[in-house]
């Protein structure tokens, strides 16, 4: 620890200062373009490049195209928070249990169940996308363009964070906590229940909020399998109008969507520091964003 | 064995093979409730060919005097393409609520519909899908006794070539097809021998566009080259066509896009091929204290150039048809539709607007004439028509290879 | 053996068995959809797809004729699919040049910092893709900020293929950060500290210790990167919108629901399924065997 005392200047094991710049340098560069889009949400004029004064117009002010009074604004606000909570609702516990059961379950057909899993994850957005939507329109199932398909494919392309993130904890965890509750006369399930489930808590939190917060920026499934315009989220909506005619109310809608998920991820890490106290695993932030 | 898509094992085989099980592989086999169609079902409309579409029995308008469904009303329809304030004072009129899905293209608008999966009730296409949509049924006909502002369009439409008597359509706009452009950027397009050439001038790279319409841009680079009949089907012609869209796409880039209304006013282009509608509409998105004179529209004066109509059409899947007769109705009544054009910029052919003194009245401004579309031309100028199978999927194939940017 | 053993055994199916039904039903049928599709019929006015369930009846056409036009004279599709593989890979490697350094600094240098820097790297992750575009799109705008800070009057916004690449870099460097910075955070500080008491200089540590150790990660962070990349349309679309900037992303949603040529995009669909295969296997592998190592 002796090193890290010693300023960072005369640190032989380290030469940062290009390193600080450039993190510097992208942190503005990522930044500071969200945050001119956020401040002309507050124009006063209907341009989104000419700052004609501060004004809350574009939330409420104006009587057809602010958010609060654009029906077509806040349906698109109102279907982006639907599809994340069903989808975090759907996918958290059917990744949990397949999680759970593909460690306990080896031969070729879990394996293989694996691969596809993993296979979700990498697969360029698109290709599921379109085939889901071949699926919809050429397949008679009680799946309908709109939120039910939408969510379908949600679904599947989210599904392998939440198991990813369990398994990693899982393998972290062993079995010796599971043989120490059965040995104690706790059936297997039992033993799931009241023994791995709280100690996974912390992934499986970290895993609801990794889901909800990409579910509500989701935009190629969202898109093609959107059925009416109630079912466009607000992803769609920004799409759409950024290609005709957009106003400052669009930089208000997607300040609005910015605030939803940094509010569900500064949320989620409180929940999942207090979770992570009582279970004696005090992950840091890094954990939390899913770096397994 | 004759159709292979019905072969009912091989079906029941690949349901098994996806696990679905047998009642889901069931309902697989009704999936097409639609009546069977072949290519020589297809009708094609012409000015020279009025045609009178045939009623089936299955698909009758709805009966008169109908109280009207409580909503929502489903309207599919172009972006920005009908005024919210007209929209919500019919909400307010019926007490219902009225949605407003948006589509690109008509192309991908006519797919989305015939999915069937969502029930809109009023779908604004060009007349030129109505063969198609007439012949699988997926419009419905109108009960004229719900639509008595029929009175207040011009007479063309009261029984137009493209639907005598008007079973199935009502217009909702006019429009003409020509270049806009801003006068601080471009010098005068309409004193140009051929106006068209300049979206190939290499001097505004970077700053033209076309149309995101197939038909619309390819007839467009037709005209340029001397072809007037816009829906040809000779190769010689195509390939014409074809040169000059890799000859434009070399020369200028031009983005291809529906947003000009906005990009130009917004000063994103200098030139652009333009729906006379647009230009109109694009002095609502000049920037603050920037003059409305800088906007300028050529069309060619003898009306020898792309002119067309939009139509409200009620679709068959929708869920309230009455409420759609009463919208269309609300539509096309006067102070409405002038309402509408206010807002939109496309002018409706309503008898009460004097096209000669759109100017004077206020509807366009001074330097804006020239997008004031008339009457006449609707009998003399060239019109964008429906195209057979074969070479409606020809002049797809032009366009796909366009954008493709190869 | 006991019962509890038994049971043990019950439960691995059991649980794992909903989440393995929706992936073969919602993942892996759906790809047999697409092969019905492409290989399938038109309807005979609309020109859409009608797929066709049965192999024996399988129609090549709408195949063909996507794969006759990507060489040779009518090759109109070979620039678009040209263009996706320079627009990937530069902008990959784009990204691998500002995100290794970064997250080099946080995982290992940062020290106090590196929570806070952590967090504000994160941030971008949640700011919606879309949001993040328009952004761009406000400030390269004819008389956005970057034209009235920078001297002269660019469109940035017609057809430009830098501007496409900037907008991939600027949306994916959050995804290849963060996998970055999780394996190097991971890696064993005492390797280099031993190379270094071994007498070897800083960056010989760096190229000989450092960077081999770094090899997966970092290809198995570019996959990430570049496989979302293959597929994507909608940053040509809102930064240039002209078809001289197209990737086969765009050329999927321009004929997905196009009359007759939606097959088509099904073929494209089935084409970067297969380029993308061999890597998306290479990094199931890979992580498979760190699941396997742990």
């Amino acid at each position: 620890m002796s090193g890290r005392r010693t300023g960072w200047w005369r640190d032989p094991w380290r030469k940062p200062r290009i390193l600080v710049a450039i993190t510097v340098g992208y942190l503005l560069w990522s930044l500071l373009p969200v945050l001119v889009a956020v401040l002309f949400s507050f124009n006063d004029g209907k341009s989104r490049t000419v700052w004609q004064g501060f004004s809350m117009r574009w939330y409420w002010g104006d009587p057809y195209r602010s958010v609060w009074y654009d029906d077509s604004l806040h349906a698109a606000l109102v279907q982006t928070l639907r599809l994340g909570i069903i989808t975090t609702l759907i996918t958290v516990p059917l990744g949990v249990a397949l999680a759970i059961g593909l460690d306990r379950w080896h031969g070729r057909l879990p394996s293989g169940a694996n691969a596809a899993l993993l296979l979700s994850f990498v697969i360029p957005e698109i290709l599921l996308a379109v085939a889901l939507l071949f699926v919809v329109t050429n397949v008679a199932l009680p799946i309908a363009l709109g939120t039910s398909a939408q969510v379908v494919g949600l679904v599947t392309y989210q599904i392998a964070y939440p198991a990813v993130l369990v398994r990693a904890r899982l393998a972290t965890i062993g079995t010796q906590y599971e043989e120490a509750a059965m040995d104690l006369g706790a059936s297997p399930m039992q033993a799931q229940r009241r023994v791995i489930l709280p100690m996974l808590m912390p992934a499986i939190v970290a895993s609801a909020v990794l889901v909800f917060a990409d579910v509500i920026d989701d935009f190629v499934i969202v898109r093609y399998l959107s059925g009416d315009s109630s079912t466009e989220p607000t992803s769609v909506k920004i799409y759409n109008t950024a290609r005709a005619a957009p106003t400052p109310a669009l930089n208000a809608l997607a300040t609005l969507m910015l605030v939803t998920a940094m509010l569900a991820v500064v949320l989620g890490f409180a929940i999942y520091r207090w979770i992570g106290r009582r279970s004696g695993h005090d992950g840091g932030i890094g954990s939390f964003t899913g770096e397994a | 064995m004759a159709d292979p898509r019905l072969d009912r094992r091989s079906v029941l085989r690949t349901a098994a093979l996806l696990g679905l099980g047998i009642p889901a592989a069931a309902s697989l086999l009704q999936a097409c409730g639609r009546p069977e169609l072949t290519a020589s079902d297809l009708r094609i409309a012409s000015p020279d060919d009025p045609v009178r579409w045939t009623i089936q029995d299955d698909n009758q308008p709805i009966a008169d005097g109908l109280s009207p469904e409580s909503g929502p009303l489903i309207l599919y329809n172009y972006a920005d393409y009908v005024a919210p304030g007209v929209v919500k004072a019919f909400e307010k009129q019926y007490g219902v609520e009225v949605k407003i899905s948006t589509f690109n293209d008509t192309d991908e608008a006519v797919q989305k519909i015939r999915t069937g999966s969502v029930p809109y009730d009023i779908y604004f296409p060009s007349y030129d899908q109505i063969s198609r949509l007439v012949a699988a049924e997926l419009v419905q006909p109108l009960n004229h006794t719900y639509l008595s502002n029929i009175e207040n369009v011009w007479p063309t439409f009261q029984n137009p070539w493209y639907d005598q008597g008007w079973q199935f359509t009502v217009p909702y706009t006019v429009y003409s097809t020509g270049i806009g452009w801003r006068d601080d950027q471009v010098g005068d397009v309409a004193t140009l021998d051929n106006p068209y050439d300049v979206l190939w001038d290499e001097q505004y790279a970077g700053s033209t566009a076309i149309i995101d319409d197939w038909h619309t841009a390819m007839a467009m680079v037709g005209l340029r080259a001397g072809i007037t009949d816009v829906n040809t089907d000779s190769a010689r012609d195509l390939r014409t066509i074809s040169d000059g869209l890799s000859a434009i796409s070399d020369a200028t880039q031009p983005k291809v896009t529906v947003s000009m209304y906005s990009d130009l006013p917004g000063g994103q282009l200098g030139v652009s091929q333009m729906w006379s509608g647009d230009i109109v509409n694009a002095q609502y998105y000049l920037p603050k204290g920037q003059s409305v004179d800088v906007l300028r529209y050529w069309f060619p004066e003898d009306g020898k150039g792309l002119v067309d109509n939009d139509l409200m059409v009620v679709l068959k899947d929708g869920r309230c048809p009455v409420l759609a007769h009463l919208f269309i109705q609300h539509m096309l009544d006067e102070k409405n539709a002038l309402r509408n054009f206010g807002f939109i910029g496309y002018q409706p052919p309503q008898r009460v607007l004097d096209t000669d003194r759109l100017v004077a009245d206020g509807y366009l401004p001074e330097n804006l004439a020239t997008a004031a579309v008339k009457q006449e031309w609707f009998d003399s100028s060239y019109r964008l028509l429906e195209l057979d199978v074969a070479n409606d999927q020809a002049w797809h194939q032009v366009w796909q290879q366009f954008k493709a940017g190869g | 053996m006991s019962t509890e053993d038994r049971g043990n055994r019950f439960l691995g199916p059991v649980l794992a068995l909903p989440g393995i039904v929706w992936l073969l039903v919602f993942f892996l049928a759906p790809l047999y959809v697409v092969l019905a599709v492409v290989f399938g019929g038109l309807d005979p006015i609309f020109r859409t797809a009608v797929p066709i369930w049965n192999p024996a009846y399988w129609d090549t056409t709408q195949m063909r004729y996507v794969l006759e036009h990507i060489v040779g004279p009518t090759g109109f599709f070979g620039p678009a699919l040209l263009r996706t593989a320079v627009y990937v890979v530069t902008a990959s490697l784009l990204c691998l040049v500002i995100a290794f350094p970064i997250a080099y600094y946080v995982a290992r240098l940062a020290g106090r910092w590196r929570g806070l820097l952590l967090a504000l790297l994160i941030a971008p992750f949640w700011i919606s893709y879309m949001m993040r575009m328009l952004a761009w799109v406000n400030l390269l705008a004819n008389d956005g900020l970057v034209n009235r800070i920078l001297p002269g009057q660019v469109d940035w916004l017609s057809g430009r293929s830098e501007v496409v690449v900037l907008g991939l870099v600027y949306g994916y460097v959050p995804y290849m950060i963060i996998p970055l910075y999780a394996g190097l955070d991971r890696l064993p500080q005492s390797l280099v500290e031993a190379a270094r008491d071994l007498g070897a200089s800083r960056t010989s540590a760096f190229f000989r210790v450092t960077m081999p150790m770094c090899r997966p990660i970092v290809v198995a962070s570019v996959l990430l990167t570049c496989l979302p990349m293959l597929g994507d349309y909608y940053t040509s679309d809102l930064l240039s919108g002209s078809p001289q900037t197209s990737m086969v992303g765009n050329l999927i949603n321009e004929t997905v629901l196009t009359p007759g040529q939606t097959g088509q995009a099904g073929a494209f669909v089935l084409l970067v399924l297969l380029v993308s295969l061999l890597p998306m296997i290479y990094y199931v592998r890979s992580v498979s065997r760190d699941e396997a190592g742990l």
